[in-house]
């Protein structure tokens, strides 16, 4: 009797102390309770919802549970005459089956309505791309529509296109705030998960087909004005509505790949940053117009130099892109906008790749305090990515590729080959 | 029935005195091996459910060790971030493993030791309906574990270099299954998956053929072998459990056996089942291989939850409170266990309606699982509670179970399940079903009966302390696991990254994986101590209420003297406090004694032909040259296996026990 006790009171203690280490670290990169959009935050409240349930009943049957070892326990020397031989009581049991029908339904009622709220896309007018979006590359067909990403997964690399604005990115997500967004999930190989745990629960990406989910940062103007209870002229909501998004939803999230999908799941991460709409115009136009070539050249230039004479094209940063173009078969896979010959498609789009703040799908990162570019980190990270891809994400594609992959290089790339790569790559900011 | 079971079921020859028995001869001269002088023959050729059981039992321990091994490996990994003591592909061998081990070879094997040893005693019986195909069980079950373990053995050849695949699999380096305990399609295609995934196919198709023909001999000896008077409403709950149990398996098996043939035949014959860049449809797997696995879920947990149905009236001196209400939501919940499975998918696109049902559907099953929550304690209520170890390990899996039925609910929520589904939520949550639940209760059920199983009691007081140190350690491994998960730390991740703040939360769930490894140590410990200085236990240490306890411990051969006649549910119970009408009577022999059957090589032989098949597949699969006619070879062996099994004749013999034997 006293030992069970002795391990009741253990018990409880661990738990407790538990539960009061818990509370204090929820504030973190992909907590689910530090939410940032709509639908996290709809999560959340089903969650919550149920917790509460959960703990009444806990509280409740514990409590009777509690009472009922202790009040009916067996004393020492007991010779009391056996208890009375019950069988159960129908009553007892209906009354039980009608309250966990009655909890349960609290938790039901709120569930449907979320799940309605979480598929259905909200048609709203400031949504649609031509309300919002002032950039260029926008088609009239398409003003009247929200912005729709195209998500897709490969081992284990994310891709990121924009069919509307007709651009394509990887790993670093870039979205605007306060604008419902339409993703379209597809997976190249194997099933993968988008899963951005502040911004929105996950679906799954499935070869084959194609999935379907919303998802908002910040909360829409209404939503907003509601739960800030601000007033003011139309001029002054729209002002204090931006400043809302600027403080509270820019910033830089974290996602990650939830459904296994073989040797370096765990290392399939990305990254969402959400932006102005007027910053996330001018990224696209960048996307779009791509890089230049070494030293302000014109692309045909710089080729016409090369293909004639490649060794005049001297310093660290022509080399670093011949070797990109040509030894290190980089071209075969990547695309740099811009760059007329490397237009690669199996592996990310490396157009703007050193304004990225990771590199390798987010495994690593080279993101400042102050949220920049941590120069010399991304050097040690591309060097790092590029000399050794199987350790960092062991199985990809970019080591060992059916022969294409610089692993199986006849001979492989040396340090100051690498050096030269990571400076170039360092240019295409 | 009963009258059946006392003469002979077979034309014999009447022997009059055990000892003067010959093994028969049958049509062909074969000799069923009975009264063998050697034990390892005896053993192996065992028709005696008590001894199938023991084997299961031992087994299935063996096995939770080795799940537990690659447990405390994976917890060592995740100690610290970026750690790497195993590599990725390591890592993700050992999750699956871990799984698939724990699921398979251990917690299946245990329950199926409890089966074995317990319904025929628990109705009446002298043995199940089919004692032959009961051995067939059980080495279909070792030769399907020996198959799935095997690819560790490559595995290490392959590290070592002595062994490269070649063939269908050239160039691939994973040899043990890695690609999680359900297998989701097209990861298990050849395209992304080497020879590991052919074991797991393998393994699991000869455990399924396992575990179908053990439920098909449960279902057949409860509805048909009970005693007189044991009507099934006075079945033992643990009966009831076995009974449902075995339904389920048979309803639910035959999903993943044809998911698997798919599987297999994708791999093997380039079929398109699963494969999309030939039209086939990788969800298609996920359907299937939930509809066996959400009911295989209560396949493992029934068997827990008869289990302290026993456990808590036993050590409240009281009546199970509700018994038919306890036995109708335990049908309940196996029925509705069909109608849930898509909530293990509410992320993978189901739509809104589809989600909602299942998601409505998914909290209906909470009701029947809290009504037995309810019961159990109202079992307690009014009742004279004794903490005896079983009691203790009972008592603790109400609370733990209880936890894990609360995240349940929460994953029931399909919007909350969105955040959850995939991460460490999951694994807190079937882990408080799986060790809170399950293993509490196995446990429980290990103290409660082994005094039955091996005639000898439990010495000492080490059981307390394998009760406070398994549920502080199940506690601080997993309940942080919750949080973790809700942190954003998704699950099957070989390594994280520092900054999450999910450092702290793995450093505390190992150390607590670790508390809880040496927690399943001490038991063992204690049941070596039971084994080797354990005093004589008598037929019914425990003051108990069924017909177990109304024989010897350990029970002989042939389980009752003469066979009971049952009066009322409880029956020892009854017999021993009731009423004189509620009293056990017996009934008459006839001068023929007690008819047994006959010992058999035969479901040997015939078990002996799946490890050339599964192995000769595999192997093929690696390239290794012939190993398709070494598979051929296999099913030739069972051919003749089963064969010489129908022909070798009907055997039994006859035993008559002393006057005053019970």
């Amino acid at each position: 009797m006293k030992h069970s006790f002795r391990g009741l009171i253990a018990l409880a203690s661990s738990l407790i102390a538990l539960a009061l280490m818990a509370g204090c670290d929820t504030n973190t990169r992909m907590s689910t309770f530090d939410t940032k959009g709509p639908i996290a935050e709809a999560q959340l409240g089903i969650f919550m919802i149920t917790i509460w349930v959960c703990l009444f009943i806990f509280v409740v049957v514990g409590a009777v549970y509690i009472v009922a070892m202790f009040k009916f326990r067996e004393r020492e020397n007991d010779d009391r005459p056996l208890p009375v031989q019950s069988h159960g009581n129908p009553l007892i049991e209906i009354g039980l089956i009608g309250a966990s029908i009655l909890l349960l339904v609290i938790i039901a009622v709120p569930t449907l309505r979320a799940i309605w709220y979480t598929h259905d896309f909200p048609v709203t007018e400031e949504s649609k791309l031509g309300v919002w979006y002032q950039g260029e590359g926008l088609s009239a067909a398409e003003e009247d529509k929200p912005l729709t990403i195209r998500v897709e997964g490969y081992q284990w690399w994310w891709g990121f296109a924009y069919p509307q604005l007709g651009i394509t990115s990887a790993n670093e997500l870039i979205i605007p705030a306060g604008k419902a967004i339409r993703l379209e999930l597809r997976s190249k190989d194997v099933i993968h998960s988008f899963w951005l745990p502040r911004i929105a629960g996950k679906v799954d990406l499935i070869p084959g087909r194609s999935n379907g989910m919303w998802i908002q940062a910040g909360d829409s103007i209404e939503d907003w004005q509601e739960k800030s209870g601000a007033t003011g002229s139309d001029e002054e909501l729209r002002g204090a509505y931006a400043l809302y998004l600027q403080e509270e939803i820019h910033n830089y999230y974290y996602g990650q790949c939830a459904e296994y999908c073989g040797d370096s799941h765990a290392r399939m991460l990305f990254r969402a940053s959400v932006v102005s709409d007027d910053d996330f115009a001018s990224w696209v136009s960048e996307i779009k117009t791509g890089h230049q070539a070494p030293d302000d050249m014109a692309w045909e230039d710089w080729y016409a130099a090369n293909d004639e004479s490649p060794e005049e094209l001297t310093g660290d940063i022509n080399e670093g892109l011949q070797l990109f173009m040509s030894r290190g078969k980089c071209a075969t896979c990547h695309q740099v906008n811009g760059n007329p010959r490397a237009v690669g498609v199996a592996g990310p789009n490396l157009t703007k790749v050193a304004s990225r703040l990771s590199v390798a799908a987010g495994w690593l990162n080279h993101r400042a305090e102050d949220g920049s570019v941590d120069v010399e980190q991304q050097y040690a990270n591309f060097f790092k990515w590029i000399k050794d891809p199987d350790t960092v994400k062991p199985g990809n594609l970019m080591w060992k590729a059916n022969g294409g992959g610089i692993g199986e290089l006849d001979e492989l790339l040396t340090d100051d080959e690498i050096h030269k790569i990571s400076l170039y790559l360092q240019t295409l900011k | 029935m009963s009258s059946t079971l006392t003469k002979p079921t077979a034309p014999t020859t009447p022997a009059t005195h055990v000892h003067a028995l010959k093994p028969e001869k049958s049509y062909l001269g074969l000799r069923r091996p009975d009264h063998s002088k050697s034990v390892i023959i005896d053993w192996m050729t065992t028709v005696d459910h008590k001894k199938i059981g023991i084997m299961y039992g031992a087994l299935a321990l063996f096995f939770l060790l080795v799940g537990g091994l690659e447990a405390m490996i994976i917890r060592a990994q995740l100690i610290v971030p970026e750690n790497d003591l195993v590599s990725a592909q390591r890592y993700n061998q050992l999750f699956t493993m871990h799984g698939t081990t724990m699921i398979f070879l251990a917690i299946m094997p245990l329950n199926a030791a409890f089966f074995n040893f317990l319904v025929p005693l628990q109705i009446g019986a002298r043995d199940v309906a089919f004692p032959r195909m009961n051995s067939f069980s059980l080495w279909a079950f070792i030769a399907g574990a020996f198959v799935l373990n095997f690819s560790w053995l490559l595995q290490a050849f392959s590290e070592l270099g002595w062994f490269t695949a070649s063939g269908p699999t050239a160039g691939m380096t994973d040899f043990v299954p890695g690609m999680g305990w359900f297998g989701y399609a097209p990861l298990t295609e050849r395209q992304f998956t080497g020879v590991g995934t052919d074991f797991w196919i393998m393994g699991l198709q000869i455990l399924g053929i396992a575990s179908l023909s053990a439920a098909m001999n449960f279902i057949a000896t409860i509805i048909n072998m009970r005693a007189p008077g044991m009507k099934m409403m006075r079945l033992p709950v643990f009966t009831w459990m076995t009974l449902i149990v075995s339904l389920l398996i048979v309803f639910a098996f035959p999903a993943i056996t044809v998911a698997l043939g798919q599987l297999m035949f994708d791999r093997m014959f380039d079929t398109s089942f699963f494969q999309v860049a030939q039209g086939g449809q990788p969800i298609l797997w996920q359907h299937l291989f939930w509809i066996f696995g959400h009911p295989e879920v209560y396949i493992l947990v029934l068997p827990a939850m008869g289990i302290v149905s026993e456990v808590l009236p036993t050590f409240s001196k009281k009546p199970l409170f509700g018994y038919s209400i306890v036995v109708f939501s335990g049908a309940v919940i196996g029925f509705l266990g069909f109608a849930v499975w898509s909530h293990h998918m509410f992320t993978t696109g189901l739509g809104k309606v589809a989600t909602a049902a299942f998601s409505l559907l998914t909290m209906a099953i909470a009701v029947p699982t809290g009504v037995k929550i309810f019961n159990w304690i109202g079992t307690l209520w009014g009742g004279r509670v004794r903490f005896d170890a079983p009691m203790i390990f009972s008592v603790g899996f109400i609370w733990m179970f209880m936890m894990g039925g609360f995240s349940g609910i929460m994953h029931s929520a399909a919007p909350a399940d969105a955040q959850q589904q995939d991460s460490y939520f999951v694994i807190a949550h079937f882990h408080y079903v799986a060790i809170g639940g399950i293993l509490l209760a196995s446990i429980s059920g290990l103290y409660f009966w082994l005094p039955k199983i091996l005639g000898k009691m439990w010495t000492g007081k080490l059981s307390t302390w394998v009760a406070i140190l398994s549920t502080i350690g199940l506690n601080v491994a997993f309940f942080p696991m919750h949080f973790l998960g809700l942190i954003g730390m998704p699950r099957r991740t070989h390594t994280y990254l520092s900054g999450f703040g999910w450092d702290g939360y793995n450093m505390v769930c190992s150390i607590g994986a670790f508390i809880l490894g040496f927690a399943v140590l001490l038991f063992v410990v204690d049941i070596v101590l039971l084994m080797t200085k354990g005093k004589p236990a008598g037929n019914d240490p425990w003051n108990a209420r069924t017909l177990e306890w109304a024989t010897t411990s350990p029970p002989r051969s042939y389980n009752f003297a003469r066979i009971p006649i049952i009066p009322a549910r409880d029956a020892l119970w009854e017999h021993k406090h009731g009423a004189e009408n509620r009293k056990i009577t017996y009934v008459e022999e006839g001068s023929q004694g007690i008819h047994m059957p006959s010992q058999s090589w035969m479901p040997l032989v015939t078990c002996f032909g799946f490890v050339p098949l599964g192995l000769g597949v595999c192997l093929m699969q690696a390239g290794v040259a012939y190993m398709g006619y070494v598979a051929i070879g296999g099913l030739v062996i069972i051919a003749l296996g089963a064969t010489l099994w129908a022909i070798e004749g009907p055997g039994g013999y006859h035993i008559h026990p002393q006057e005053d034997e019970i």
